[in-house]
């Protein structure tokens, strides 16, 4: 099993500093998936995916994007989770939606992974507030500034390299 | 010839009965909601512990918090700062700041937010004494936010140091 495999069944992501890293991966290799889906979305207003035991459905309303999310084969569905504000500029949409698609697979990975040899132990539907993609997320309670320069020097590259070694 | 006065019938009512079940009803309403117990919730914060699980499953040395938020309403999520305290040098010191999560509770278990999915890894082998603090919120079903704050209280000590690498 490698490693990318690994975090997508239970108990695979248990530290930020993977979940961060899976994110940088997601973002990394399905770049152009998320384009067209950022388009898909834009043009229908709605979409749907599956991504490890979980399905997540994006709604676009009144230039905002949020997303719920179900395990497979559950009828318990998670509303409005984490949202996202769009401008009027479509091509620079579509850069912010590539990362919000990526933030939100790696929280649906996260909450309904694939069956594994370990349990889930979790209860609910758990994220980080900050996103992957701010300042905020770096900076984490502290000054903004200290964010940015956190920001700058994660490079998250041993986790990276073992990411994409299939 | 004899005159007969009518009595007036007391037992009858003036105002019509169902206006008067209607005041009650209107009654028994009004100091439901507008004055009904206010809404509590209790944030719990476990002493820090050394996972075994994760050692047994994963081999990895780390140092685990657990949190539960309780309410007495039904709750859309709870949003939680936490992190974990240890003695260094007889002085307090901030061993780990989680991320600030966001938690929505089980459909079926509205009231309840369980938090167990908080590590920091360790060095194993090296004591050190830890607590834990959270601050966040509740935000109710009304819209309502609920401050919280608590600690795990006594320090803790476990054969594992965040920090110690």
């Amino acid at each position: 099993m490698s490693y990318f495999e690994e975090c997508l069944t239970s108990g695979g992501l248990r530290f930020q500093e993977e979940r961060r890293a899976l994110y940088k991966y997601l973002l990394e290799i399905n770049n152009d998936f998320y384009v067209s889906q950022a388009n898909l979305l834009l043009d229908k207003g709605i979409i749907t995916r599956s991504i490890a035991n979980g399905e997540a459905t994006y709604f676009l309303k009144n230039r905002k994007v949020d997303y719920s999310a179900r395990k497979l084969g559950s009828d318990e569905i998670y509303t409005e989770l984490r949202d996202i504000k769009l401008t009027r500029l479509r091509f620079y949409n579509i850069r912010k939606l590539q990362r919000f698609f990526a933030q939100c697979d790696v929280d649906v990975i996260s909450n309904f992974p694939l069956p594994g040899p370990n349990p889930q132990e979790e209860s609910g539907y758990g994220f980080n507030a900050n996103p992957f993609y701010t300042v905020a997320y770096y900076a984490n309670g502290q000054n903004l500034f200290v964010g940015l320069i956190k920001k700058i020097k994660t490079t998250d590259r041993e986790m990276l390299t073992k990411l994409r070694a299939l | 010839m004899p005159i007969t006065i009518p009595k007036p019938n007391l037992l009858i009512p003036k105002v019509p009965s169902v206006l008067v079940a209607g005041l009650l009803v209107a009654q028994f309403l009004f100091f439901q909601v507008g004055h009904g117990p206010e809404p509590k919730c209790t944030l719990n914060v476990e002493r820090p512990h050394y996972s075994t699980s994760l050692k047994e499953k994963k081999n990895i040395d780390a140092i685990k918090l657990n949190m539960t938020v309780t309410c007495s309403v039904p709750q859309k999520y709870s949003e939680i700062a936490s992190s974990i305290q240890k003695i260094d040098n007889n002085r307090e010191t901030l061993a780990h700041r989680f991320q600030v999560i966001r938690r929505v509770p089980e459909i079926k278990s509205s009231n309840l937010v369980v938090i167990q999915d908080l590590y920091k890894e360790c060095l194993f082998g090296v004591w050190s004494t830890y607590k834990g603090e959270a601050k966040g919120f509740a935000m109710l079903e009304s819209g309502k936010k609920y401050p919280l704050e608590a600690d795990s209280g006594k320090y803790m000590a476990a054969d594992c140091s965040i920090g110690a690498q």
